[in-house]
């Protein structure tokens, strides 16, 4: 097990420092730079490159990729372009939105998808176990964005219950019910619709455990089938779901980017769009390290308890 | 990244549309509210949102719009119709030659730091800009020789020649009086004269103004401000929708319907100086040759694309209305397919392929006009959408590029065709000539007389289209007096606005 564990980890870095390169090169092949963005269509061509000069921009690549990466080892990111603040203090700040947001998107879709999967696998052949399975496909295929903009017409708009957008950034998490309220729609949004599509597997993986000879036996001893099913079958479930949620994470990150356009909420997506539009390097290239460390380390996470878990694993050792 | 959001706003507008109609009953209206709350806080959502504060070095309508009048002053200031008024300066006096600028300073001006304002400080400012070629209007003030203080109360700014956009410029950032010696970062925090002071900015969310209660001139009529940024259009209506806003500038055209006369919403359309402009790169063929121009021009019906777009009025010339030397040249360009072709013709262009750069946040709207438009007279227009950073990259700074659309905010922009050097590349010495005459002339009339002919030469020349002067619609929400209604994109002075609660 920590044999498996140090190698996973050892992946881990070697992906995180590939991603780095990856991340800080694209970026410089842009056309555009933030001190043209500075400059604005009344710069003249002396300005900008003054503007340049002043940030730094035309140092050479491989002193710019070093600085940048020494700083994350002492977890300084470096410092915005264009608003002179650390790029680890916006980070944080912005995370107070985006990662409450992951964590009730991912609740709500595991609410979606557990029972309903699990349902309309069990019905499966029956009107409602059909029904749900319809739906789901359905709903999967709703563009996280035009969803967001129902649930507002009708939550925000026409009911009048929930704020249509915007988060309390004055007070942040100390108005806890201010801030959670803002956050339930974005997070139903992607929920749902992430919950769709993990509800197929969740269906897919029961339909799986409910033919397998162990659920079979205890059925034969004289459980029904939903009771073999639950005591025996849904184990075997859950590790399929901890891997598809592992995978989960990268569209809930993707649909965060979206969905903080669409509430305006003062997330990491958000900023992200705004500061690629302005081409704040420095700080794009540290909020893409985030994301990619953030669903690498999930991965990581999801394999480790995957073996923990799973005896077959274990035994192939 | 935002085209597919609009598409989808569309697309919500009408079923918001129809939500709202059945929302509506059995709602009773809400009590108007009549009382004027001096600490009233005023919530106004806006699209374009800074980058970053520091005014002095970065240009952009967004940051003069909530910064200036509001937190930071100059010596004099515009009005919503572009006239310039004394602001920190009580009064000034422009010496008969056009040199010599007198200005006497108000008493009893402090900054929000605490520091008293003295002439020294307005010299000290204004010379960082003329010294310094970073900041922003550095070249606009290239012709001052001196700014002196002979006395506490009295600044002299002296011409090497005279120049009839000076008392203009200094209405914007590079002529804001800034405390000597003071060390605040600019980037992030502010040190005004203003009736507001900076409270504090939420990257990517929201700028909050508090009321200044040692401010020199008339108090603010409301104790704090929030200037909510958000970029969707629709997301801002919905805002507008559940409560969370007072005031919603610009409301954008086709969803304007949304907010009228709901929940006590009431539109204001106002004039702007916004010129929706179809450059033409001047300097490649077949753009260099005049004909083709003026056939592309003809093939434009600018009323209907008006009437496409919602809102705005047709402009024809580099002169919008509000500014001096606007004149009709309606004439120079009537909508004539029949025209256009036989130019085409002419000129040897029957199968012509032309593209056109745009940023993507400009929607589809006018592109997809005017690719109809050029296909009627056989030219095959291509759009390629791009990002800003990529457009000013491309089109901007390397004039690489065919065609382009931008708006062009700023007021009193003339300047831009007697520049060969701008991405316009056009390039007229007569145009050049009676543009320097114009700015060189003491006369005000007579300056514009002069604007008002070399726009018309531009115009002639047809040497960009200029599709519509946009209009900008406010939607201001029950109990909101006094909010400003032209100029806003540029201007957005909300220390006369007072907010009634019940």
């Amino acid at each position: 097990m920590i044999r498996y564990a140090l190698t996973r980890l050892l992946l881990l870095a070697v992906g995180l420092a590939v991603a780095s390169a990856i991340i800080f090169l694209t970026l410089r092949v842009f056309p555009g730079d933030v001190a043209q963005m500075i400059a604005g269509t009344n710069g003249t061509p002396e300005q900008v490159a003054r503007i340049r000069e002043e940030l730094g921009l035309g140092r050479p690549l491989l002193t710019q990729y070093l600085e940048w990466i020494v700083g994350v080892f002492t977890g300084d990111l470096g410092t915005s372009f264009l608003t002179g603040t650390p790029v680890t203090a916006e980070l944080a700040d912005k995370a107070q939105v985006t990662v409450p947001l992951g964590i009730l998107a991912m609740l709500v879709a595991l609410l979606v998808a557990v029972p309903f999967g699990v349902l309309s696998a069990v019905r499966r052949g029956r009107a409602d176990g059909t029904a749900i399975s319809v739906i789901a496909q359905g709903v999967a295929a709703v563009p996280v964005v035009w969803a967001g903009m129902m649930l507002v017409v009708v939550f925000a708009v026409s009911l009048g219950w929930l704020p249509a957008q915007g988060f309390p950034t004055s007070t942040g998490w100390s108005t806890p019910w201010l801030a959670l309220r803002s956050l339930l729609l974005p997070a139903l949004t992607i929920g749902v619709v992430e919950g769709a599509m993990l509800l197929r597997f969740v269906r897919s993986a029961t339909l799986q455990a409910i033919g397998e000879d162990f659920v079979r036996t205890a059925a034969a001893k004289g459980l029904t089938r939903t009771q073999a099913l639950l005591r025996h079958g849904l184990p075997s479930v859950g590790l399929s779901i901890v891997t598809v949620l592992g995978l989960q994470v990268a569209g809930i990150v993707v649909g965060a980017v979206v969905i903080e356009q669409v509430f305006n909420l003062p997330g990491i997506g958000r900023m992200l769009v705004s500061d690629v539009g302005a081409r704040d390097l420095e700080k794009v290239q540290g909020e893409l390290l985030l994301l990619t460390a953030f669903v690498l380390v999930i991965g990581f996470v999801v394999d480790l308890l995957h073996h923990a878990i799973d005896p077959r694993q274990r035994e192939a050792e | 990244m935002s085209f597919p959001i609009r598409r989808v706003a569309l697309l919500a507008a009408g079923l918001t549309a129809a939500l709202a109609l059945t929302a509506c009953t059995g709602q009773a209206p809400a009590p108007e509210p009549t009382e004027v709350d001096p600490d009233a806080t005023l919530r106004v959502g806006l699209v374009l949102e800074p980058t970053t504060l520091d005014i002095r070095r970065t240009s952009g309508a967004a940051l003069e719009q909530v910064l200036v009048d509001n937190v930071y002053e100059g010596l004099v200031t515009r009005t919503q119709d572009n006239e310039i008024v004394p602001a920190l300066a009580s009064e000034y006096e422009i010496s008969a030659d056009g040199l010599t600028y007198t200005f006497t300073l108000h008493e009893g001006v402090t900054f929000h730091g605490g520091g008293e304002l003295t002439a020294s400080d307005v010299v000290w400012s204004l010379n960082a800009v003329v010294e310094d070629a970073a900041y922003v209007g550095h070249d606009d003030l290239a012709g001052v020789a001196s700014v002196e203080a002979p006395d506490d109360r009295t600044v002299v700014i002296t011409l090497s020649e005279p120049n009839q956009n000076l008392l203009f410029t200094l209405t914007g950032p590079a002529g804001l009086v800034f405390d000597e010696g003071d060390e605040t970062d600019l980037k992030t925090s502010a040190n005004g004269t203003g009736p507001f002071t900076l409270e504090s900015w939420a990257q990517g969310d929201s700028i909050t103004f508090q009321r200044n209660e040692g401010y020199w001139g008339e108090p603010a009529g409301v104790g704090t401000v929030t200037f909510r940024y958000i970029p969707d259009f629709q997301a801002g209506i919905s805002a507008a929708l559940d409560g969370s806003l007072d005031v919603l500038t610009p409301v954008q055209a086709d969803l304007a319907s949304q907010l009228d006369g709901v929940n006590g919403f009431e539109l204001q359309r106002g004039r702007t100086t916004d010129k929706y402009v179809l450059a033409f790169n001047n300097a490649v063929a077949p753009l260099d040759d005049p004909r083709v121009r003026e056939a592309l021009r003809l093939a434009i019906d600018h009323d209907g694309l008006v009437e496409v777009i919602g809102a705005g009025e047709t402009q024809y010339g580099p002169i919008p209305s509000l500014d001096p030397g606007y004149e009709d040249l309606s004439e120079v360009a009537p909508f004539d397919p029949e025209r256009a072709r036989e130019l085409l013709a002419e000129a040897g262009q029957e199968n012509l392929q032309l593209q056109l750069t745009v940023p993507s946040f400009y929607g589809t709207a006018v592109s997809t006009f005017l690719v109809s438009a050029f296909n009627d007279i056989g030219v095959d227009l291509t759009v390629e959408p791009v990002e800003f950073s990529t457009w000013l990259n491309d089109v901007y700074t390397n004039g690489d590029y065919e065609l382009s659309m931008v708006n062009h905010v700023e007021p009193r922009d003339f300047g831009a065709w007697a520049n060969p050097d701008y991405y316009f590349h056009y390039d007229n010495p007569e145009v050049q000539e009676l543009y320097a005459a114009a700015l060189a002339e003491v006369d005000a009339d007579a300056s514009a007389d002069l604007l008002a002919e070399a726009a018309r030469i531009v115009a002639e020349d047809h040497a960009a289209d200029w599709l519509y002067t946009a209009e900008q619609i406010t939607a201001v929400g029950a109990g909101v007096e006094g909010f400003p209604t032209d100029s806003l994109n540029s201007r957005l002075d909300v220390s006369g606005v007072t907010l009634a609660t019940d």
